[in-house]
């Protein structure tokens, strides 16, 4: 899942994208309202964490012209003050949740995957697609209830392709799961890494279709 | 202590008795010189009625009147000196007596004589002074008995009116005993007296000082606690990224990483004290001025600093144009002179340069430090002396770690303007070096 991360503060910058990191986000940080909104534009990302308090362009006009141009994106805030007014004006400008700092790394994490799992319409916590059950908060996989042991790469890939059953992604789409703007993308890895999926959990679990991408199906293959 | 209503009420008593006082005796010698008229009168006339009577005949009636303490005492006399009568044998006047009016000094007292010559008698006839004095004393206290009754009334009316006259002061004095500490807004001026109003409007004005200062207090709490909340954010954050860290490199990255976000909340909370105790008002008094060599204090600071420049490799120096002598209090005008450079060396990017001037311009000592740093808008420039305010430096994404270093607190400006404000400087903003970059001057008043 990938993540964009507006946050002015250097340290806490850092910090949160570290910490999402190791929780199995990929981050991209920007440091000021601007720099959010041109991010935004890409549409690569999942989630964004907001903070309100952000130079040059504040985070709740950013957020405002967000959601005018009808783009449904969860988005948490981040909020220095504690004021309810604040958060009210959060709330109502469209964000889908807040955290008041200062805040823990792990409910930071634990609700940024709430978000994202219900935007893409899921209540339950753990992906499940036939016999294949991935659970995001403990990056857990599961195979006819036995552990399966994913590299992060893999697991970010299943992730993807789990969250929209039916549909197809393509390479560059996947890609940007797979990597932040500061990673450097390795050719053919999307390959790589669907091939060691399809060997861990059956040829049949992720389908290409030439020339678009890459699906699992939309009604999983009765076992 | 001291009451208006009881002093009011003596002295204006005093006042009182003492206009009775000057009444009655004015009345009394009115009607002292009224009753001489009228007696002198009575005696001439009494002459003329005996002058030809038989002298016989007299006696009686005059006899009579004595009882009555209508005491006159008749004496005539022969062309010869010959005494033919006296009403009063037991009075002892003079045997002779010039005519006309004369007073008479005797052991019984002071008389008015009268003596006329009529044919060949000579006759006198006198009277005790005593009677007239009487008359006028009764005449005078019945001017001011009245007065005297009335007295006591009108002291009880001025008593009350006074009372009256006070209930505002109480009412004031009550509204204020009501008062929360909290509750700062003004006292209600309607239907107050003239005299009272001079008094709820100097205290209305403290109010609104008070009220104002509080506001001002409230909003530092708030917005130290604000900004106290960032760094510990990060702390937080950093912290728990030290507990999560899988291995030793990790953790050590992690732990260097707490120790930087500590020492900016550190950094933070002493701005934050230095800023508390420049408030104005603030142990002020105590703090005694010394006459202060800045350039001293100058060299000081930078050799204090200089490890902060090597670091970012920034050229800092220091020119003196002569004697830079202030009087003020030298622990706060160091504040001012580290704030200065240390901010001007933050804000500097690596290999920059920052000179600080010091020396007499006019009538005044003139600092100023100049940097070739990103500078400030002169559109922000009102804005940075502003508590937490600070100026938007450019920032890439990825020069974070570098961005943490150059971030300052926020109060470092709001700090140097209150030193300069209880130093009777002035502070001017303006560009610094090679036409970019901030130039800070300081003009203080010279010793």
């Amino acid at each position: 899942m990938r993540v964009l991360l507006a946050e002015d503060d250097p340290m806490i910058g850092a910090s949160i994208r570290q910490g999402l990191r190791q929780d199995g986000f990929t981050v991209d940080w920007v440091e000021d309202g601007r720099a959010a909104e041109l991010a935004l534009a890409e549409r690569a990302h999942d989630a964004i964490v907001l903070d309100l308090g952000l130079p040059k362009r504040a985070g709740l006009d950013v957020l405002g012209a967000m959601r005018r141009s009808g783009d449904t994106r969860p988005v948490l805030i981040l909020t220095a003050r504690d004021a309810v007014a604040d958060r009210v004006a959060g709330l109502d400008a469209g964000a889908d949740d807040y955290v008041v700092k200062p805040f823990d790394l792990n409910e930071l994490s634990a609700r940024l995957r709430a978000l994202i799992r219900r935007g893409a319409g899921r209540a339950a916590p753990v992906l499940a697609h036939g016999e294949v059950e991935l659970n995001p908060a403990t990056r857990e996989v599961r195979l006819r209830g036995e552990p399966l042991a994913l590299s992060p790469r893999e697991f970010a890939l299943l992730e993807a392709l789990l969250t929209r059953p039916g549909a197809i992604l393509s390479r560059a789409q996947l890609e940007d799961k797979l990597y932040g703007w500061s990673d450097p993308v390795e050719s053919n890895a999307v390959e790589v890494h669907i091939h060691a999926l399809r060997k861990k959990l059956g040829a049949d679990f992720i389908r290409n279709v030439r020339g678009v991408g890459w699906m699992v199906a939309k009604v999983p293959a009765s076992a | 202590m001291r009451s208006i209503r009881r002093e009011l009420l003596v002295w204006l008593l005093v006042g009182l008795l003492a206009a009775v006082a000057v009444a009655a005796i004015g009345t009394y010698l009115r009607a002292r010189e009224e009753a001489n008229q009228l007696f002198d009168h009575q005696l001439r006339e009494m002459v003329a009625s005996l002058t030809g009577a038989p002298f016989a005949a007299a006696p009686a009636g005059l006899g009579d009147s004595d009882a009555a303490g209508n005491t006159l005492v008749v004496q005539i006399w022969d062309r010869n000196g010959m005494q033919l009568y006296l009403s009063q044998p037991q009075r002892v006047l003079p045997q002779h007596a010039q005519l006309g009016f004369t007073n008479l000094r005797t052991e019984s007292g002071e008389w008015r004589v009268f003596s006329a010559l009529t044919g060949s008698q000579v006759i006198q006839v006198a009277q005790p002074m005593r009677e007239r004095r009487e008359l006028a004393a009764s005449m005078a206290l019945r001017t001011i008995v009245p007065l005297l009754i009335v007295l006591p009334v009108l002291g009880l009316l001025i008593w009350l009116i006074i009372a009256r006259g006070l209930k505002p002061l109480e009412r004031v004095a009550a509204a204020v005993a009501r008062r929360s500490p909290t509750q700062l807004e003004a006292l209600s001026e309607r239907d107050l007296p003239r005299e009272v109003q001079p008094l709820v409007q100097a205290l209305n004005g403290l109010l609104q000082k008070l009220g104002e200062a509080l506001a001002a207090q409230r909003t530092f709490i708030a917005d130290a606690a604000h900004e106290l909340r960032t760094p510990l954010t990060a702390v937080h954050l950093q912290a728990q990224l030290a507990e999560r860290a899988a291995t030793d490199v990790e953790r050590r990255t992690a732990l260097a990483d707490l120790k930087a976000g500590l020492e900016r909340a550190t950094r933070l909370s002493e701005q934050l004290l230095t800023l508390a105790r420049t408030e104005p008002g603030v142990d002020a008094a105590e703090r005694t001025a010394a006459n202060v060599d800045l350039s001293a204090l100058a060299r000081e600071v930078i050799a204090e600093l200089a490890p902060l420049a090597t670091e970012k490799a920034i050229d800092l120096g220091l020119s003196e144009g002569g004697s830079a002598a202030v009087r003020g209090d030298r622990e706060a005008l160091r504040t001012l002179l580290s704030n200065l450079v240390d901010n001007a060396l933050r804000y500097t990017p690596p290999r920059g340069r920052v000179d600080v001037a010091l020396g007499p311009e006019g009538d005044r000592v003139a600092l100023v430090v100049r940097d070739n740093g990103p500078g400030i808008a002169p559109s922000e420039r009102a804005r940075v002396f502003d508590r937490f305010y600070r100026s938007q430096p450019a920032t890439v994404p990825g020069e974070a770690a570098q961005g943490a270093r150059m971030r300052g607190s926020g109060l470092g400006l709001a700090i140097v303007r209150r030193i300069a404000d209880r130093h009777a400087a002035e502070i001017a903003l303006g560009e610094g070096l090679d036409g970019k970059g901030l130039g800070v001057t300081v003009r203080f008043p010279a010793v």
